[in-house]
């Protein structure tokens, strides 16, 4: 077998247990994609694991002598809801090993049954048997819990491949490339199926009922079973018939590969398609849906194909296929666990089922899940990755408060945006011609004036040239500010307040160029605004810009002050420092405690207030921040009561 | 009359509030009059018919805090106190492999039976001991001894008695360390009632006491003062601390003798350990300081051979200091939590801290890592609630400061845990650190919002973050963050649960206590160099007269959502954002609201602080019914009809779960458990359970796990006891049979033999005990062949082990007889010679090489002669 042995645990897939080429059982938990832990068996190099069954879990073995009573004892605390977690594995030198997962140790050793490789191990699902079979030809029944071999007959006259137990527990499928099935307590011969031209690989009972109701069941007659060969690129579906004549293949599968892992979801009502999952040796999954009535000639292809392969844009563009290594449906039956990647490190994940589509391909940067699987192999802390391109939403950035805009109104804004995109070449190209106007017109003129500051704004405005419109915006003078704002056209003060607020959410030092802009706009054109009828959107962002900057002004005023005072404290002491004497000499003379001290005191105070003065001063000039803020305050006076008559 | 569901006496009609549209109750008050007597009846009766047939069962969590966890001898398995429970943890895999139960109170001390180490004792404040056989989970003898036991301590030398701890009668926080003598009785359970008194004036902890080599003398340490009691002199020494020079805390936190010499090692309150030597003597004492620890030493713990002594505390990193020297030692950092406990393995190569958050982590001798053992993480306050991940059907919660813990309910582990915060917690008193307290999963899993604010109370720094699974990496990222989404603390989020429309219909709604709800949208990044094409941005903010917004919840269509603004519940279209319709029950603020599914979605159920619970229609805007009931969880199930309230009523939680659209409830469970019920939710089945009862229907598609104060963990099963106890004793009874390894072989063999031969010759048979219980060979079979000394060290041991069984032959022949693995010299000589050979046995096993030579015969000596001028440079190569 080419593939390494690997199984699910019963009943939810809990656990997932792989046998790598390197004789070690790694065990998987499928939930968290975690290596739960790892077991290397003495004999790993010279006798590689074959195969791997885990235990059943309706298991119902019989209690010890002083199991029932004593154990009922225990009272409903007891309830760790613990798996059968006996793990079966057969190795290539003909030995079995009964592996403890809860306990990850060796529980015991089968031995003296095979004296060649181990190709397949069933476990009985109700008794504690364990079946084996193996190239020596023999089929041996295990007593898994004398460890002793309970029976053993030759099955075939080629090596044996394969078994499968019947869902009543009363015959054994086994194949080497004919398949037979066996009743078990006689052991002898009940059917003879063609089988396949090649050795079998996977056997698997698909119905636990027959289809037909009308006859009586009786355990095995009616139901179907699925059989799959290595290098065969069907599989094929038996049923079991009273009569014996029925020896081919009621209908098949078509694969693109030799299949290597199958699993199904068994259908318990007649109306429910039994579901499929074929892992074939090129690392695709195939899935089918069928109900099973009878025959059909043609193979079947398979509903849906699921496909994994790494993302490949950074670094080497070509996306490279990831083979997908087991797969098993999970128990509500709408979702799959798929293993992929490397086997010595696969990558467990549920993928819920869509089979609408006929062919899936999950992307999956395989290297990327690996490295962030790493860290949290020990410690279990898992890092979401944070990205630098994560967006940022802090107060007053457009989206963290409310966009005032109706969703309508949004996408018309969005159309209105593209218009201009269009005309923005031929604006461009006008710019360009604008532009050497410009230099043509400061040339001779010397000196820019303030009309032609206007037209420069507006030009800038229009065809959104930074340049320009930084040259404009960054003038400091009052005047020039004022008379621009009073001798633009109408139609700009819209765009510039726009422009106002893109250039207000940049950096504080921007902001308090802008503030100045924003004051006289809004002094001189307050007429034009309370006209528009969409003012609240269009100014909303504005507002709310200001809003938040203002809600800090408290805070900040706050903390100045403190730290005004604590400033003018240290000067204080340290004044006090330079002139020790003068104290000392005021602490001789205590008695009259009215005059004295007040003095001093007075004098202290003239002190502090002549460093206070100084250290406003140097605030002032230092701490450009807050004189935004101051004038920011003075901008919101201005534009508030404005708003509030256009919401009436 | 409003329908009675609790037990108080029936409160006065609601009376509606102005304005807000709820009609005049005589409609609802009618039915209500109608089914109330009813529904007062059928939960009476329900208690009557089924009393607990709907059992509590405990499901994980819960201290783990009790004693020091224990290692098997083997040190494949590692037993700790959890709750009222033992667990038997496998190290190897991390799973439970036991729970040994049957302590009625939380368990306080766990002890390997010296004389069998299959067994242990178990001491709990339900004042009984109890000894297992901790590999089958079976409780082989109760002693009860009547007073609270708080501590457990068993020696090697005391064949029949164990040390335990319990209260001084009459006197309030006093302990006494006694002496409980274990009678042997035939039957199971057995009194333990003669105890004799040891130490007086005990500290109550476990770690506060401690024995010394050989069990000689006792430490105990309480407040400043230490005290020695040594046994065979009966002399006690007490030492104490001044407390007036120290400006830190000096007081004694934890105690730990040297296992081979007289040296105790104490850890203090303000992070120092000292070592205390040549205490036999009042005066002549001394003792060295080993300091590192900034804060409070919680345990300590010697190796084996005493050369180590590890210690750890609040800073959760794991100190080993060597040779008692300051200079060297080494760290183990970022544990995640404090150590609480440390303990050894017997042979050495393990160690284990147990941490406050009920984390066990496994280290090597080494100080490598090894293992964590993690179940629900014990988290200071879970303020996320219980939320179910709809990707891994993890329930997601609070977890270490900064993180949210993913924890499987099926394996009762944790998956992962998640780093949200993303900053080294840092342990320093007064530090103001940033926590989760708020999380929500849109319907699919493919979106996370989480909420983290500063401790600070007034002015909380908030941060509302946008995380995105991508498939393609299996991982969570970041795809918005924005700070300061609200003013206030958010008191509540949700997603709009849409699970067949696309992201683009993904609302997410965050309510503050600045009096706004806003609603979050995903839009298109219009900036086209942006990497991501998406990210969430404010779409609307809504307010109600300027009340504090509490709660809010979307209803199963995604057309409505329900704000709760302190007293009035508003109905808002989740189209136009335009209020619908408001509800209002005073007195009383809402505590919870939540929308009817599937058939009763046209009711809106909300829970006040005045103890009601009520029902409106949506359709006619009016009170359906109301209940007077004390609600501190509403939980609906998301697959069905159905709601789970909790109610906290004089010191009882009691459960209630009914159908909106129905007047009685469901299902009445009482006194559901003995601690306060804090968060529930409804996890989804993967299959659909059979029941059989019909009362019990609707825990068909769900489970409903309960959260109580003390972080345990509970849910309700309707399976019967022994249904639910048949997994654990399903276990295979596969025999243990593994293949002999070829030492074993030897060794095997070579026993064998002697046993035959002792038989052939008719005497009784001798057996080498010693060489059985040799520690020498016992650990040479134990320890793994990597932690082993080389070879040539270890061949003097090993042939000094065996020189016992065969007494009186020469070192050299045994050697020799070593070499030739199976020869047959062991011949009738040896055993004529054994009662000889048993006088001696007493003597110390090194002394033995030399004592033998001299009592040689003359015919040994003149072979002996001749061995002599052999060559033993064989020895060497070893």
């Amino acid at each position: 077998m080419a593939a390494a042995p690997c199984a699910f645990s019963p009943r939810g897939c809990r656990l997932f247990a792989s046998a790598g080429s390197d004789g070690r059982l790694r065990v998987w938990d499928t939930a968290g994609s975690r290596l739960q832990h790892e077991f290397v068996p003495s004999a790993h190099l010279s006798a590689a694991c074959t195969c791997l069954a885990w235990a059943p879990l309706e298991a119902r073995q019989p209690l010890g002598k002083d199991g029932p009573q004593r154990k009922k004892r225990k009272s409903e605390g007891g309830e760790v809801d613990k798996q059968l977690d006996i793990l079966a594995i057969g190795t290539a030198v003909g030995s079995i090993l009964l592996y403890s997962t809860v306990k990850g140790e060796l529980q015991s050793k089968l031995d003296g049954g095979h004296d060649s490789r181990v190709n397949c191990v069933r476990w009985h699902q109700e008794s504690c048997c364990l079946y084996s079979c193996s190239d020596d030809r023999h089929i041996v029944e295990w007593n898994t819990q004398t460890c002793k071999v309970k029976c053993k007959w030759k099955g075939d006259n080629s090596s044996i491949t394969c078994l499968c137990i019947s869902p009543d527990g009363k015959m054994l499928l086994s194949a080497g490339r004919t398949i037979k099935l066996w009743d078990l307590e006689t052991k002898e011969v009940y059917r003879h199926f063609t089988g396949h031209a090649t050795s079998v690989s996977s056997l698997i009972f698909t119905t636990v009922k027959p289809t037909n109701e009308s006859k009586p069941f009786d355990g095995i007659t009616g139901l179907y079973f699925l059989s799959g060969a290595i290098h065969d690129r069907l599989l094929s579906v038996w049923q079991i018939r009273s009569d014996r004549k029925e020896k081919n293949a009621v209908m098949s599968f078509a694969v693109t590969d030799e299949p290597t892992f199958v699993d199904l979801t068994v259908s318990e009502v007649k109306e429910e398609p039994v579901k499929l999952a074929v892992v074939c040796r090129d690392g695709q999954l195939h899935l089918f849906e069928h109900i099973l009535n009878g025959y059909c000639k043609k193979p079947l292809t398979s509903n849906c194909t699921i496909q994994i392969a790494t993302p490949g844009n950074d670094g080497d563009s070509t996306p490279k296929p990831v083979p997908i290594l087991a797969a098993a449906f999970c128990t509500d039956k709408q979702s799959l666990l798929l293993v992929y990647g490397n086997a010595l490190q696969p990558i467990i994940e549920k993928v819920s089922l869509n089979t609408s589509e006929s062919h899936i391909c999950l992307v999956r940067d395989v290297q990327k899940v690996l490295s962030l699987r790493t860290d949290a192999a020990v410690t279990k802390v898992k890092t979401p990755a944070v990205n630098s391109d994560a967006k940022v939403l802090v107060p007053g950035i457009p989206g963290h408060s409310t966009a005032v805009k109706t969703p309508a109104l949004g996408k018309e804004k969005k159309k209105n945006k593209r218009k201009p995109g269009e005309t923005e070449e031929s604006i461009e190209e006008r710019l360009g011609a604008l532009d050497i106007d410009v230099s043509k017109v400061k040339t001779p003129g010397g000196l820019p004036q303030t009309d032609s500051f206007a037209v420069l704004l507006v030009q800038g405005l229009e065809s959104n040239d930074a340049q320009i419109l930084n040259k404009v915006l960054n003038t400091r003078k009052e005047n020039i500010v004022k008379n621009t704002v009073a001798r633009m056209p109408m139609h700009a003060v819209i765009p510039l307040l726009h422009e106002l607020t893109k250039r207000l959410q940049g950096n504080p030092y921007s902001a308090s160029l802008m503030v100045r802009w924003l004051k006289s706009v809004l002094t001189l054109h307050a007429s034009y605004l309370s006209t528009l009828p969409d003012l609240i959107p269009q100014l909303g962002m504005l507002y709310q810009l200001m809003e938040s900057r203002v809600k800090t002004l408290q805070k900040l005023s706050r903390l100045h002050g403190r730290l005004f005072i604590l400033v003018s404290q240290v000067a204080a002491s340290q004044t006090v420092q330079e002139v020790p004497e003068v104290n000392q000499t005021a602490k001789l003379v205590y008695e009259d405690d009215s005059s004295e001290e007040e003095g001093s005191d007075d004098e202290m105070i003239a002190d502090k207030d002549s460093d206070e003065n100084w250290d406003e001063d140097e605030d002032e000039q230092s701490d450009e921040q807050e004189m935004t803020v101051e004038k920011e305050v003075n901008g919101d006076s201005d534009l508030e009561p404005e708003n509030e008559s256009e919401e009436e | 009359m409003s329908r009675l569901w609790g037990r108080s006496p029936p409160a006065p009609p609601p009376c509606l509030r102005e304005g807000a549209r709820v009609q005049p109750a005589h409609r609802a008050r009618r039915r209500r009059g109608q089914s109330a007597p009813g529904g007062a009846a059928r939960g009476r009766r329900d208690k009557m018919v089924a009393p607990g047939a709907l059992r509590v069962v405990r499901c994980g969590g819960s201290g783990l805090r009790g004693a020091r966890a224990v290692f098997s001898a083997d040190s494949k398995y590692l037993l700790c106190a959890s709750g009222d429970f033992v667990k038997v943890l496998s190290v190897n895999t991390e799973e439970t492999l036991r729970l040994l139960c049957g302590h009625a109170d939380l368990v306080t001390g766990i002890q390997l039976n010296p004389h069998n180490h299959m067994q242990l004792y178990s001491s709990s404040l339900d004042g009984t001991i109890k000894l297992w056989d901790f590999m089958d989970g079976i409780p082989i003898k109760t002693f009860t001894v009547g007073h609270k036991l708080l501590a457990l301590y068993t020696l090697a030398s005391t064949e029949d008695s164990v040390f335990v701890v319990i209260p001084k009668k009459g006197e309030r926080d006093t302990f006494q360390l006694v002496s409980v003598k274990l009678t042997k009785g035939t039957g199971q359970d057995l009194e333990g009632k003669e105890l004799s008194v040891v130490l007086d004036g005990v500290g109550a902890s476990t770690k506060k006491i401690a024995f010394g080599r050989e069990g000689a003398y006792v430490v105990s340490v309480k407040n400043v003062d230490l005290q020695v009691y040594f046994f065979e002199k009966r002399l006690l020494n007490r030492f104490s601390l001044s407390t007036v020079k120290t400006k830190g805390d000096n007081r004694f936190s934890c105690v730990v003798c040297h296992p081979r010499e007289d040296c105790i090692a104490t850890g203090h309150a303000d992070g120092k350990i000292r070592l205390w030597r040549n205490f036999q003597h009042r005066k002549a004492y001394t003792y060295s300081t080993l300091h590192w620890h900034h804060d409070i030493v919680m345990d300590l713990a010697y190796s084996v051979e005493g050369t180590r002594l590890l210690s750890g505390g609040v800073e959760s990193v794991l100190v080993q200091w060597h040779n008692e020297s300051s200079c060297q030692k080494d760290f183990l950092p970022r544990l995640g939590s404090p150590i609480e406990y440390i303990s050894m393995s017997s042979d050495g190569v393990l160690c284990c801290t147990l941490h406050t958050d009920n984390r066990i982590t496994i280290i090597n001798s080494n100080l490598r890592f090894s293992r964590s053992i993690q179940g629900l993480i014990k988290s200071r306050d879970v303020k996320t609630g219980l939320v179910v991940d709809p990707r891994t059907k993890a329930l997601v919660l609070n977890g270490e400061p900064g993180h949210l813990q993913f924890y499987s309910l099926q394996s009762d582990q944790q998956l992962f845990s998640l780093d949200i915060v993303q900053r080294q917690y840092i342990h320093q008193a007064g530090l103001k650190q940033s926590d989760l307290v708020k999380v929500a999963f849109s319907a699919r899993g493919t979106w996370l919002a989480t909420v983290e604010e500063s401790e600070e109370v007034t002015d909380p720094e908030l941060q509302l973050k946008l995380w995105f699974y991508s498939e393609e990496t299996q991982s969570f990222a970041l795809n918005t963050r924005i700070n300061t989404p609200h003013d206030n603390h958010i008191t509540d989020m949700c997603f709009r649960d849409m699970d067949e429309l696309g992201d683009d219909s993904l609302i997410l709604v965050t309510t503050g206590r600045d009096c706004v709800f806003k609603v979050w949208v995903i839009v298109e990044d219009s900036d086209p160099e942006a990497h991501h094409n998406v990210s969430w941005s404010c779409d609307f903010i809504g307010s109600y007269h300027n009340y504090q917004a509490t709660n809010c919840c979307f209803s199963e269509d995604g057309s409505l959502l329900a704000v709760s603004f302190e007293e009035t519940v508003t109905v808002w279209d989740s189209l136009t954002w335009d209020l619908k319709c408001t509800f209002c029950h005073p007195p009383g603020n809402i505590r919870n609201i939540c929308f009817g599914r599937l058939t009763c979605s046209k009711y809106l159920i909300g829970a006040t602080d005045y103890g009601f619970l009520c029902c409106w229609n949506l359709l006619t805007c009016a009170l359906e019914w109301s209940a007077h009931l004390n609600v501190v969880i509403l939980q609906p199930d998301p697959l069905s009809e159905h709601i789970a309230a909790v109610s906290w009523l004089s010191k009882e939680s009691s459960l209630f779960v009914f159908k909106p659209s129905e007047p009685r409830p469901i299902y009445i469970q009482r006194n559901i458990c003995k601690e306060k019920i804090l968060l529930a939710a409804f996890v989804p089945r993967d299959e659909p359970e059979t029941i059989s009862s019909e009362k019990y229907l609707w825990l068909r598609n769900s489970q409903l796990f309960f959260l109580t104060d003390t972080q345990e963990l509970m849910t309700l099963s309707t399976k019967s006891l022994e249904e639910r106890l048949t997994p654990s004793s399903k276990q295979l009874a596969v025999e243990e049979s593994l293949p002999v390894t070829p030492f074993s072989v030897l060794l095997g063999k070579h026993r064998r033999q002697q046993a035959q031969e002792d038989i052939d010759l008719g005497k009784p048979v001798v057996h080498n005990k010693q060489e059985q219980a040799s520690p020498a060979v016992k650990e040479l079979l134990h320890t793994p062949a990597h932690v082993l000394p080389s070879a040539s060290f270890l061949c003097t041991i090993f042939i000094n082990s065996l020189l016992i069984s065969k007494e009186n032959k020469s070192a050299e022949e045994v050697a020799d007889e070593v070499v030739e693995m199976e020869s047959e010299k062991a011949d009738g000589e040896s055993d004529e010679e054994d009662v000889t050979a048993m006088e001696q046995e007493d003597t110390s096993h090194v002394e033995l090489l030399g004592e033998i030579t001299c009592k040689l015969s003359k015919s040994q000596e003149k072979e002996l002669r001749k061995i002599r001028k052999m060559d033993y440079s064989w020895i060497s190569a070893f």
